[in-house]
C-alpha cells in the first residue's frame, strides 16, 4: 500500500482510466457472447480486424491476453504448462502462456480467453503467431486462417499489394463459409471509417506528448492502446479517445505532466515487460524520467484511404512496423527522438520476440550515431519472469541515467 | 568421410572454382532455386553451420537468435566462410534467418546478400504468382550483381542436372527403406551434402555409379521395381499401399527435424556404439528429404512460373503447408514405413522446430512409435549427452536394447 | 556375481552383487578429474570390502564416464540402469525422477524394469544437484545444511528464475531486502521442484513415484516435489547407489546371455 501511494506521488493518475476499464470489460464480454453463439475468432495484434469486424464475426487477442497474464504475474505457471506440453522454453511467451491457458483456463486470469470457433493470423508481425495458431489449433480445433503479408524490403511492388489483396479476398470467403455472413460494402467503408477516425484522435494523444512536461508516460500509453489494437470500429472506442484527447489536451493547457517532475525525456523500444513495467516506469519517475514516446504504441497508426478499401486495407497492414526492414526501424526510432526531443533511449530486448529484438544491437548503434544520443540495451521478457533478470536491469539502467543526469 | 572433412572438401572444390573464376552464391534454405541460380553462371553452394567455429556474434546477435544463425554469423565475423561472392538469405521462412539478412547487410555493408521472399501459408495459385515476381526480380538482381544474364540454355542445363540428381537420390532414399544393408544412411547423406556445396556433374556421375551398385544388390533380392515404386510414391507422398517385407533388421529409426543436417545427424547417431549400420532408415522434413523429392521445374512456359511451381510444390516445408498436412504425412510414413522409433531433432532456438516437435511426438505416440526429442545446436556442444541420450533411446526400443 | 560401476560427475559409485542380485558390497566415492581412475579406485575397494578375486567378474559401466572404462565389459546408460536398479527394490515403481549433479532425469518404468520413455534437463544447470549448490554457497551455508533450513520456513519466497545465473542475481536480492535466509532457501526448493515437475509432466506423472540421486536425501527438495507433483514419493535408502546397483544386475543378465 505504502509503495503504492509512493508511486502516485511521482506519477498522476489519468482519469479516463476508469472508462477504460469499463471499455476492455464490455470487450470481453461482447467476446465470451460471441464465442458462445459460435461466433468468435482469435486475431493477431497485427490482423486486419476491420474486415470479420465489419462480417459481424467478434474477436480476441490472444497477445492482449499475454499481456494481462504478464500484468496478473501469471506468466511462468502458464508458460510452464506448456513445458510440460513439450514447448521449449526459448519459445515466444504470449504463444506458451496461451498455450498454458488453453490447456488450463480455470488457472488463468479472467478463466481464460473465451474458446474460438476460428484462428486468423496475419504474419505482418512476426512469422511465429502462425506456428503459435498451429499449436493452438490442435487443441482447440479451429481452423487457422493465414493473411501472409511477406516483409517488405523498400517500397510494397505492385505484385505484394495484389497478393496480399487475394489473400483478403479469401478471408471473405473463409469467414462467409465458417460462419454464415456476408461482407457488405457499406458496413466494411464504416467500420474503416471508424477505425481512420479512432486512430486519428489517438495518434493525436501520442503527438500531444511532444509538449514539455510531457502529458503521458509510457506505461499511460501502454494501457490506453488496447482499444485501438483490439476493439476497433466500434463507436464506444472512439469515445474513449476522445475523453482521453481530452485530458491530454488539459495537462497540456496547464502545463501538467505525466509524472510530477519532468528532467529527462527517453525512448522505449519494444514491448514492455508486463510483470515489471509500472514499478519500473513508476521507479524512473521519482528520478524524473519520462517516455514522452516509444515504438510499440506508435506501431497502431496510419489510416484507410478513400480508394478502393479492400486494397487500402492490403497497403496498411502490409507497411506496419514490424513488416519492415531494420533500416526502416533506425529510421521511425531517429525520427522519434527528434520530434519527440528526446535525451536517450532504452531498448528493451525481449528474448520471446525475436521478430522485434534481433538486430537492436546494430540498431543501437546506429541510432545513437545518427541522433548523438546515448542508449541502452536491457534483456528480459514480456511475460515470462523466469528469463528476467531485475538486477542485471537496473544496473544498467542506472548507468544510462548517468550519463543524463 | 566425416563432418570436418566433409566441410573440408566442399572448401577445396569451391577454391578450385574461384581459382578458375566461377562466382559462387551461398545460400541457406534448402528451397534455393538453384536452377536460377545457375542459369546466370553462378555456382550455388548451400552454406553449413560450422560445429567447429569460435562464437563471435556478441556484438551484433543476442543469445536467443537461433544456434543456426548465430553460427553462420559467426563465421562471417571470422572471415571462416567458404568461398563465396554473395549469400542468398530468404525471407518470411523465420524471424531469426529473416532479421539475420538485415544485420548482416548493415554491419558487412560490402557483402552481396540478396533476399529472396517465400509466400507462407497454403496460398495456392496466388502464392505461385507472387513468387514467380519475387523469382523474376532475384534474377534481376543477379544479373546487376555479376553482369551475367538468365540464360535459357543454362537454365535447362542446370534443370537436367538438378533433376537427374534428384532423381537418382530419391532412388536411394527408396533403397535405402526397402533393404537398409544395400547402401548407407551417411553415403546418402555424404551426397545430399556434396551436390548442395557445388552442384556438379562429376558428384551426379559418382552418384549414378552408386545408383547402379545398389539396384544390383537389390536385384539379387528381386526389390528393384518394388523400390521405383515406393520412390514414386514418395514423391506423390502416397505411402497408403506401401508395404515393408517384415524381414528386415530392426530397429528402423527415421529422423526429424528441420534445420537437421543430415551428415551432422549420422555421424552422431553413428558415433553410438549400441546403433547398428541399418537402423537410421530415413529422415522426413529435415535438410535431406525435403530437398530431394522436389517436384521438377517444366520446360515450357515462363521459367520463374515454372520454378515457382516446382519450389512450391516440394514436400514439406513449415512456411508452405499447414501442420496439419505435415502430421498426416509424418504419420502415414510411420505406419507405412515400419518405423519403429522416431527421433526429432529440436534446433536450439528455431522457433519452426520447437513449435513443431509436441505435434510431432505426439503422433509419433498416437501410433505407438517410440520416440526421442534431441535438443540439439550446430556446435553439438553437449555432445556426449546428446549420445547418451540416444544410446538410451535405443536401450527403450524392443529390438535395440542393451544386454 | 556381477560389478556395477556409475560413474557420475560428481561421484563414483560401485555395486558389487551375487547371482540374486543381492548386495555384497558397495562404496561411494568422488569422481575427482579423471574418471577411469575413480572406476579402479573403486573396484579395489569393492575387491578390499568384498574379500573377493573380482578379476574375472562381469562388470557394467555407467554414467558420465561410462565409455572410460576399459575394463567393463559393457557400457550401458544411467537411465537404463536406474530404471532396473529401481525396480529390482521396488518393482512396483512406475516413475523415477532422478536428480544427479548435473543431469536430472524423469523415466518412466515398464512392466520389466526398462525403461519405455525418459526426458532430460536441458543443458543448463537449472533442475540439477548444481543449482542447489551454487544456492547454498550464496546462502552461506552447507549443501547438508540447505534443505533442513529450508524446512524452518513458514513462508517460502518467491524465486522465479530457473537460470542458476539469474536465481543466484535473485537470491542476493532476497538477501539485501532482509528476506530470512530459511525463507529463501524454501524459495529456492520450490523452484526446483517445479522445473523437476515440469520435465515429469512431459513424460506423464505415474504413481508410485521413486527418487533417486544424491538429491533426494534433500528432505526440503522431496516435500516440494512431493507438493508439486500431488503424489507421495518413494525413496531408496542409498539413493545414490541404484545407478550401480542395476548395472551390476544387467552385468549378471549380460554374462548369463554369454554363457
Amino acid at each position: 500500500m505504502s509503495e503504492k501511494a509512493k508511486e502516485e506521488k511521482a506519477y498522476r493518475v489519468l482519469e479516463s482510466h476508469g472508462f477504460l476499464q469499463r471499455v476492455v470489460f464490455r470487450y470481453m464480454l461482447e467476446g465470451h457472447a460471441a464465442s458462445e453463439e459460435g461466433k468468435l475468432a482469435w486475431v493477431t495484434s497485427g490482423f486486419p480486424v476491420e474486415i470479420p469486424v465489419a462480417m459481424d464475426v467478434g474477436v480476441s487477442y490472444p497477445e492482449q491476453y499475454g499481456a494481462v497474464i504478464g500484468s496478473e504475474k501469471a506468466g511462468p505457471k502458464l508458460c510452464g504448462y506448456a513445458e510440460e506440453l513439450g514447448y521449449s522454453q526459448e519459445l515466444c511467451s504470449y504463444a506458451r502462456a496461451s498455450i498454458g491457458s488453453v490447456k488450463h483456463p480455470e488457472e488463468s486470469p479472467l478463466e481464460g480467453l473465451p474458446a474460438p470457433q476460428a484462428l486468423l493470423a496475419c504474419n505482418n508481425i512476426c512469422g511465429t503467431v502462425l506456428r503459435w495458431y498451429d499449436a493452438i489449433s490442435q487443441m482447440t480445433g479451429a481452423p487457422v486462417f493465414l493473411v501472409d503479408t511477406p516483409p517488405l524490403e523498400g517500397e510494397q511492388l505492385p505484385h505484394h499489394i495484389a497478393y496480399v489483396r487475394h489473400g483478403l479476398d479469401d478471408l471473405v470467403s473463409f469467414l462467409s463459409e465458417q460462419f454464415g455472413t456476408t461482407l457488405e460494402e457499406d458496413k466494411l467503408r464504416e467500420v474503416t471509417d471508424l477505425a481512420t477516425e479512432t486512430i486519428g484522435v489517438w495518434t493525436q494523444c501520442l503527438e500531444a506528448c511532444k509538449n514539455k512536461p510531457s502529458p503521458l508516460n509510457c506505461a499511460d500509453r501502454f494501457l490506453a492502446m488496447a482499444p485501438v489494437v483490439a476493439i476497433r470500429g466500434r463507436d464506444y472506442t472512439l469515445e474513449y479517445y476522445q475523453m482521453l484527447l481530452n485530458e491530454v489536451k488539459d495537462r497540456v493547457t496547464n502545463g501538467l505532466g505525466a509524472i510530477r517532475d519532468e528532467k529527462v525525456r527517453l525512448l522505449w523500444d519494444n514491448i514492455p515487460p508486463w510483470f515489471r513495467v509500472f514499478r519500473i516506469m513508476g521507479s524512473l519517475a521519482k528520478r524524473g524520467v519520462v517516455f514522452p514516446a516509444d515504438t510499440y504504441t506508435h506501431a497502431w497508426t496510419g489510416s484507410f484511404k478513400d480508394e478502393d478499401r479492400m486494397d487500402s486495407i492490403a497497403s496498411m497492414y502490409s507497411n506496419v512496423y514490424l513488416n519492415k526492414g531494420l533500416e526502416a526501424k533506425v529510421d521511425k526510432m531517429c525520427g522519434l527522438i527528434k520530434d519527440y526531443d528526446l535525451d536517450g533511449f532504452v531498448m528493451f530486448s525481449v528474448r520471446s520476440c525475436k521478430r522485434y529484438s534481433l538486430g537492436q544491437l546494430v540498431s543501437k548503434e546506429l541510432v545513437s550515431e545518427r541522433t548523438g544520443v546515448p542508449g541502452v540495451v536491457i534483456e528480459g521478457d514480456m511475460v515470462d519472469s523466469r528469463l528476467q533478470n531485475d538486477a542485471q536491469i537496473e544496473t544498467r539502467l542506472d548507468a544510462l541515467l548517468e550519463m543524463l543526469l | 568421410m566425416s563432418n570436418a572433412q566433409a566441410i573440408e572438401q566442399s572448401e577445396r572444390i569451391l577454391k578450385q572454382l574461384v581459382d578458375k573464376g566461377k562466382p559462387i552464391l551461398g545460400y541457406v534454405y534448402p528451397h534455393t532455386p538453384l536452377e536460377i541460380i545457375m542459369a546466370h553462371g553462378v555456382m550455388p553452394a548451400l552454406l553449413y553451420a560450422n560445429p567447429t567455429v569460435m562464437g563471435s556474434y556478441e556484438a551484433s546477435l543476442q543469445t536467443f537468435a537461433c544456434s543456426f544463425v548465430r553460427n553462420m554469423f559467426s563465421q562471417r565475423v571470422n572471415d571462416q566462410l567458404p568461398y563465396v561472392d554473395g549469400i542468398v538469405f530468404p525471407g518470411n521462412t523465420c524471424d531469426s534467418l529473416q532479421n539475420l539478412a538485415d544485420i548482416w547487410h548493415l554491419r558487412f555493408p560490402q557483402d552481396k546478400v540478396f533476399r529472396l521472399t517465400y509466400p507462407a501459408g497454403n496460398q495456392g495459385e496466388a502464392a505461385i504468382q507472387y513468387f514467380a515476381e519475387e523469382l523474376r526480380i532475384f534474377s534481376n538482381s543477379l544479373e546487376d550483381a555479376y553482369g551475367f544474364p538468365f540464360s535459357d540454355a543454362a537454365f535447362r542445363q542446370a534443370v537436367i542436372l538438378v533433376q537427374r540428381f534428384r532423381n537418382a537420390v530419391q532412388f536411394l532414399y527408396a533403397a535405402r527403406l526397402l533393404q537398409p544393408s544395400s547402401v548407407p544412411y551417411r553415403r546418402i547423406a555424404a551426397f545430399v551434402r556434396e551436390f548442395h556445396s557445388a552442384p556438379l556433374e562429376t558428384v551426379v556421375d559418382e552418384l549414378r555409379a552408386t545408383v547402379n551398385d545398389v539396384e544390383h544388390s537389390l536385384a539379387k533380392t528381386g526389390r528393384v521395381d518394388s523400390t521405383k515404386a515406393l520412390q514414386h510414391a514418395l514423391l506423390e507422398r502416397r505411402l497408403e499401399d506401401v508395404s515393408i517385407l517384415s524381414d528386415l533388421p530392426t530397429p528402423r529409426l527415421a529422423i526429424v527435424g528441420g534445420m537437421t543436417e543430415p551428415q551432422a545427424i549420422s555421424e552422431l547417431v553413428n558415433a553410438v556404439s549400441k546403433v547398428p549400420s541399418t537402423a537410421v532408415v530415413f529422415d522426413l522434413l529435415s535438410f535431406g528429404f525435403k530437398t530431394i523429392f522436389t517436384p521438377m521445374p517444366a520446360f515450357e512456359g515462363d521459367p520463374f512460373e515454372t520454378m515457382a511451381r516446382s519450389v512450391l510444390g516440394a514436400l514439406l516445408e513449415p512456411t508452405q503447408e499447414g501442420l496439419p498436412k505435415r502430421l498426416d504425412f509424418l504419420k502415414a510414413a510411420l505406419t507405412h514405413l515400419a518405423i519403429d522409433g522416431l527421433i526429432v531433432c529440436e534446433q536450439s532456438f528455431c522457433d519452426p522446430d520447437e513449435f513443431e516437435s509436441p505435434s510431432l511426438l505426439a503422433v509419433a505416440s498416437g501410433v505407438g512409435v517410440r520416440s526421442l526429442r534431441l535438443p540439439v545446436d550446430p556446435e553439438f556442444s553437449d555432445r556426449v549427452r546428446l549420445e547418451g541420450r540416444i544410446q538410451s533411446f535405443l536401450e527403450t526400443l524392443p529390438h535395440g536394447g542393451a544386454a | 556375481m556381477g560389478i556395477g560401476l556409475d560413474l557420475g560427475s560428481s561421484t563414483t559409485k560401485g555395486v558389487l552383487v551375487d547371482k540374486n542380485g543381492k548386495i555384497i558390497a558397495a562404496r561411494l566415492i568422488p569422481t575427482g578429474a579423471i574418471a577411469s581412475k575413480a572406476a579402479e579406485n573403486v573396484l579395489e575397494e569393492l575387491t578390499k570390502l568384498s574379500q573377493l578375486d573380482l578379476g574375472d567378474v562381469s562388470t557394467v559401466s555407467t554414467g558420465y564416464g561410462r565409455t572410460q572404462v576399459e575394463f567393463a565389459h559393457e557400457s550401458i546408460t544411467e537411465i537404463t540402469c536406474h530404471s532396473v536398479g529401481v525396480h529390482s527394490l521396488n518393482p512396483g515403481i512406475k516413475l523415477l525422477i532422478d536428480v544427479g549433479g548435473q543431469d536430472s532425469k524423469v523415466i518412466r518404468i515398464g512392466s520389466k524394469g526398462r525403461p519405455t520413455n525418459f526426458e532430460l534437463n536441458d543443458k543448463c544447470s537449472a533442475g540439477t544437484g548444481r543449482f542447489l549448490e551454487v544456492m547454498a554457497r550464496v546462502l552461506e551455508v552447507s549443501i547438508d545444511e540447505l534443505g533442513p533450513l529450508a524446512l524452518k520456513s513458514k513462508f517460502p519466497c518467491l524465486i522465479s528464475s530457473t537460470c542458476t545465473v539469474f536465481a543466484e542475481s535473485e537470491v542476493i536480492g532476497r538477501i539485501g531486502s532482509g528476506e530470512s535466509p530459511a525463507n529463501i532457501a524454501a524459495g529456492v526448493h520450490q523452484a526446483m521442484a517445479a522445473k523437476i515437475s515440469t520435465l515429469s509432466r512431459r513424460v506423464g506423472v505415474a504413481s508410485p513415484t521413486a527418487v533417486t540421486g544424491g538429491v533426494a536425501r534433500n528432505p526440503a527438495f522431496c516435500h516440494y516435489l512431493s507438493a508439486a507433483l500431488n503424489c507421495d514419493l518413494w525413496i531408496p535408502k542409498e539413493p545414490q547407489l541404484t545407478g550401480a546397483l542395476g548395472a551390476a544386475i544387467l552385468a549378471i543378465a549380460r554374462a548369463s546371455d554369454t554363457e
